[in-house]
């Protein structure tokens, strides 16, 4: 599926320029005059990344970051802007921002930026992936197993874990072995990753 | 004694009665020259008479011969006065005529004595007894004729002529009464002096034998003339009954005038000329400070009179008393014994003889101190005001002209006085001045010349200068006038030009600064084009790129640049134009499209302060008359005023702009905001300089606005609102209001 330019800008000279820059490229662009209707019209589930305005009327660029945060989207910003305010730059910057242009923005710059973008909306939408397998494999876990897969990860012995649990040695090497083929990994140090990579963190370690 | 010893002295003594009659009236009436001609005629007809008798006595011829020849000696004096009578009475007759009779008998009378015995007789040979009546008997002559007889007798001839053409003359001219004359005295000088001509020609020639008559013939004439003369005496006689009655009024009327005289405090004079006295009532004493006895002459008058006017007075007098010369008339100073001045008024008559020699001036003289002291006070306080003034008469001609008028102008004095007030008005505005003038004189109340415009009068050397007019008429008894006070107010006008400029300077500081504290927004403003401009070409250039290039698109994209640019234009311009200094110019002013220029101009600030602005603006407001740049700056200042009054604070609302039209006054714009509000007690200090209420700024803005607002005839106000916030509103006057009254 071919990764999708969006673009909000509330200039519309501004926005047929980039948008017509962004084309001549070779991309596909959507091109909206206010983040309202922006959001309107984006689907998650469709690639790419966002060229945003930093100042707007209504919902201004910030805004919309935030937003799109929210509903965790895949989608990289680049923020471009006609002032160059440092302070909104770091805020944005620390918000995830992929970079922070300033107008008039040349086409080398704009379209390295785009580029960046996609690779980290390519990256994210990959991680996504990832992680909703992880995810669905976890699910599938035993309670038993879940409680040993956590023992594991934290680097305990077999025989540790089992006086833990209060079991024999040979139940937790089982259910090891189990857990081991539901995630599909070999060696302990791939479950540490993978269970790193899914968030899971300690799961159940606090029970 | 026989009757003819009697009745020729009679004849005689009759001719000199009458004569010496009029010698009398003669010498109380002098100027009457002709009772002295007619004396001289009755007394040389006296004298003939006695020769005649003593010829007709005559016993030896050479007696006769040498009293002949003396008899017409008194013939020749006849001969002169008859034709001066004549003359003088009947004022005609052919003047050559009475000369010729007259030369021509001198000459007989020089023949007379120089050939033969005299003019009749070239020799007397005997003498003869003829008688007369009533048994007398009187001597004839006989002898040889003299040829040159022909002269006496021609000169006979003309004296008849003269007369009788006189009588003609008369008779054709005139009424009845010179009709009546011209038969009586012409028709019988006319035939006495026929008469006694054709006697002297008869008897001389022994034709006839009778006593000698022709002094008889000349009483006729005589008697003729004594009535004529009577006639003259009857009318003087009716003419002095009238003149009695007159001179009844006149002392009346003198009476009168004496009373009127005193009451008014008017001296009468009467002065004498030849006697050099100079008479004058009571009140013409007191006037000058005369004792009631004093014989007064013009010397003494002269010495009266303030020595600084004496010359003056005199020359007048001389020239009222030079023949042709008119009245006299003068203002002028006495100085009274007490040394106190009084100013007098006189004017005086000439009396004239027939010659035309002053013989009497009479006149009235009064006091005019009060008056002239009056206008000298005028005089000197005119002088000394400090404004140029001029009197103006009804014809536009300047009759006074004060020190500060001199130098104002730099005319002399003279060169005002006397000319059209024009000559202070430029050239270009002379023709309406005149018509102005006009129009005053049927208004006629005191204002202020050209209310609403601005007055120009020019100098002698044509410089001009910006003055102000106050006119104000004047009713003196010598007519109506315009007393105009002119103020030169150059350096008012420099100082309100001073105070302009400055105010403009001010503004544009503050002008300047204010788009310091917007050039963010305003490079922002420039960028966007800018942006859209560079996207664009570079978009174009990879289109350009592509195998087969895209020309449509880049046709559209060029398009597109062309309106970017443009846009980016506009931005330099309106900024331009706010940050030039330039003189303001006044423009009919749409006020809501000042508005809307001035919310672009701030529409990324905005943007960026994510504040908000409504507007509210009225349709088809009327036009205002302003400098389109100072008044996008009052708008501009109030916008970031309550813009700074709404940020900082969680954003409630917007700011609104609202546009109205004022009933009566014009427009009115008012910005308001949702801030903080402004403390009552700074509602007005607000505007004044250097107060603020921010953290940055002069605190210059509103104050300048509202100068700015005032230069523009406008009101700037501001006031809190019920829910919050504050409002200014500014008001501005409507075109048509702005327009110069004429």
């Amino acid at each position: 599926m071919r990764p999708t330019i969006y673009l909000v800008d509330d200039d519309p000279d501004v926005l047929v320029a980039t948008q017509r820059l962004l084309v001549s490229a070779g991309m596909t662009v959507a091109a909206f005059q206010s983040a309202r209707t922006f959001l309107e019209h984006y689907d998650t589930a469709t690639p790419g990344c966002l060229v945003l305005d930093l100042a707007m009327p209504e919902v201004t660029g910030p805004e919309l970051q935030r937003t799109l945060a929210q509903r965790d989207a895949p989608l990289p910003i680049v923020f471009l802007t006609g002032r160059g305010d440092i302070r909104a730059c770091a805020q944005a910057m620390k918000d995830g921002a992929v970079d922070f242009l300033a107008k008039p923005v040349d086409d080398a710059d704009l379209l390295n930026a785009v580029n960046h973008a996609l690779a980290k909306a390519a990256v994210l939408q990959r991680e996504r992936t990832t992680r909703s397998r992880t995810e669905s494999a976890l699910a599938r876990l035993t309670v038993r197993e879940h409680q040993v897969l956590v023992h594991v990860v934290a680097g305990r012995l077999n025989k540790q874990i089992a006086a833990d649990l209060g079991t024999g040695e040979k139940t937790v090497k089982y259910h090891r072995g189990n857990l081991m083929r539901k995630l599909g990994v070999r060696s302990v140090a791939q479950l540490v990753r993978l269970v790193q990579h899914a968030g899971v963190g300690a799961p159940g370690a606090d029970n | 004694m026989g009757w003819i010893d009697t009745a020729w002295p009679m004849v005689g003594a009759t001719s000199l009665t009458l004569g010496i009659i009029y010698l009398l009236i003669w010498l109380r009436q002098r100027s009457q020259y002709g009772y002295l001609w007619f004396f001289v005629t009755a007394a040389s007809v006296a004298v003939f008479s006695l020769f005649e008798l003593r010829m007709m006595r005559a016993a030896a011829p050479d007696d006769y011969a040498v009293t002949l020849r003396w008899a017409h000696v008194p013939v020749f004096v006849l001969f002169l006065s008859i034709v001066g009578f004549i003359r003088l009475y009947f004022r005609t007759g052919r003047l050559w005529l009475g000369y010729a009779a007259c030369g021509l008998r001198a000459v007989s009378l020089v023949l007379n004595f120089r050939t033969g015995v005299n003019i009749n007789f070239e020799q007397v040979t005997a003498m003869t007894a003829v008688p007369a009546w009533g048994g007398e008997s009187v001597h004839l002559p006989v002898g040889v004729p003299n040829p040159y007889a022909i002269v006496a007798q021609l000169s006979n001839l003309l004296l008849i002529a003269f007369v009788t053409e006189a009588s003609i003359a008369l008779w054709r001219r005139g009424d009845a009464s010179a009709r009546r004359r011209a038969a009586v005295v012409g028709g019988s000088m006319f035939l006495c002096l026929v008469a006694a001509s054709a006697l002297a020609i008869l008897l001389n020639r022994g034709l006839v034998r009778i006593p000698t008559a022709v002094s008889v013939a000349f009483l006729g004439v005589v008697v003729a003339m004594a009535y004529e003369l009577g006639w003259g005496v009857l009318a003087a006689a009716g003419l002095s009954a009238r003149l009695r009655v007159s001179e009844d009024r006149l002392r009346e009327s003198e009476h009168r005038l004496e009373l009127a005289a005193s009451a008014g405090e008017l001296g009468l004079w009467e002065w004498s000329v030849a006697a050099d006295e100079i008479w004058t009532t009571r009140e013409g004493r007191a006037l000058f400070g005369y004792d009631a006895h004093e014989r007064v002459d013009l010397k003494r008058f002269l010495s009266s009179i303030h020595p600084d006017d004496r010359a003056a007075v005199e020359q007048d007098v001389r020239a009222a008393l030079s023949k042709g010369g008119s009245d006299f008339e003068q203002d002028f100073r006495i100085v009274l014994p007490d040394g106190r001045l009084r100013w007098v008024s006189s004017r005086g008559r000439i009396d004239r003889d027939e010659s035309g020699a002053a013989t009497l001036m009479r006149g009235v003289t009064h006091d005019v101190t009060g008056r002239r002291q009056a206008e000298e006070r005028f005089r000197t306080l005119v002088e000394a005001a400090p404004s140029a003034m001029l009197v103006v008469d009804t014809e536009g001609m300047i009759t006074l002209a004060n020190a500060r008028a001199v130098t104002m102008f730099g005319y002399a004095r003279q060169e005002l006085l006397g000319r059209p007030v024009e000559m202070l008005i430029p050239g270009r505005v002379r023709s309406t001045h005149e018509a102005h003038r006009q129009a005053y004189r049927e208004e006629w109340r005191p204002r202020a010349m050209g209310s609403g415009r601005e007055l120009f009068a020019v100098r002698k050397d044509g410089t001009e200068l910006p003055v102000e007019v106050g006119l104000n008429p004047m009713q003196t008894f010598e007519g109506r006038f315009v007393l105009a006070s002119v103020v030169d107010v150059t350096e008012r006008k420099r100082s309100e030009l001073e105070t302009a400029r400055q105010r403009d300077e001010m503004a544009h500081l503050a002008r300047v600064a204010m788009l310091g504290e917007l050039s963010g927004s305003l490079a922002h403003e420039l960028n966007q084009p800018l942006a859209a401009i560079l996207s664009n070409a570079q978009a174009a250039q990879r289109f350009l790129a592509r195998e087969p290039p895209e020309l449509e698109r880049v046709t559209e994209i060029l398009a597109d640049i062309v309106k970017s640019d443009k846009r980016a234009g506009e931005v330099i311009t309106r900024l331009r134009s706010l940050l030039k200094k330039e003189e303001p110019q006044h423009r009919p002013l749409d006020m809501n499209e000042l508005v809307q220029e001035v919310l672009a101009l701030m529409r990324s600030d905005l943007l960026n302060r994510q504040i908000g602005v409504r507007t509210q603006l009225a349709p088809r407001l009327p036009a205002v008359s302003g400098d389109r740049v100072q008044l996008q700056q009052v708008l501009l200042n109030l916008l970031i005023n309550g813009c700074d009054a709404m940020s900082g604070r969680v954003a409630q609302g917007d700011v609104i702009v609202r546009s109205e039209s004022a009933a009566g006054r014009g427009v009115r714009i008012s910005v308001s905001d949702n801030g903080g509000g402004i403390p009552p007690a700074d509602l007005e200090r607000i505007f004044e300089p250097f107060v603020t209420t921010k953290a940055q700024g002069l605190g210059l803005g509103l104050a300048v606005c509202r100068s700015i607002v005032r230069s523009h005839n406008g009101r700037l106000w501001a006031a809190n609102n019920a829910g919050g916030g504050a409002t200014l509103t500014v008001e501005l006057p409507a075109a048509d209001r702005l327009l110069p009254s004429i």
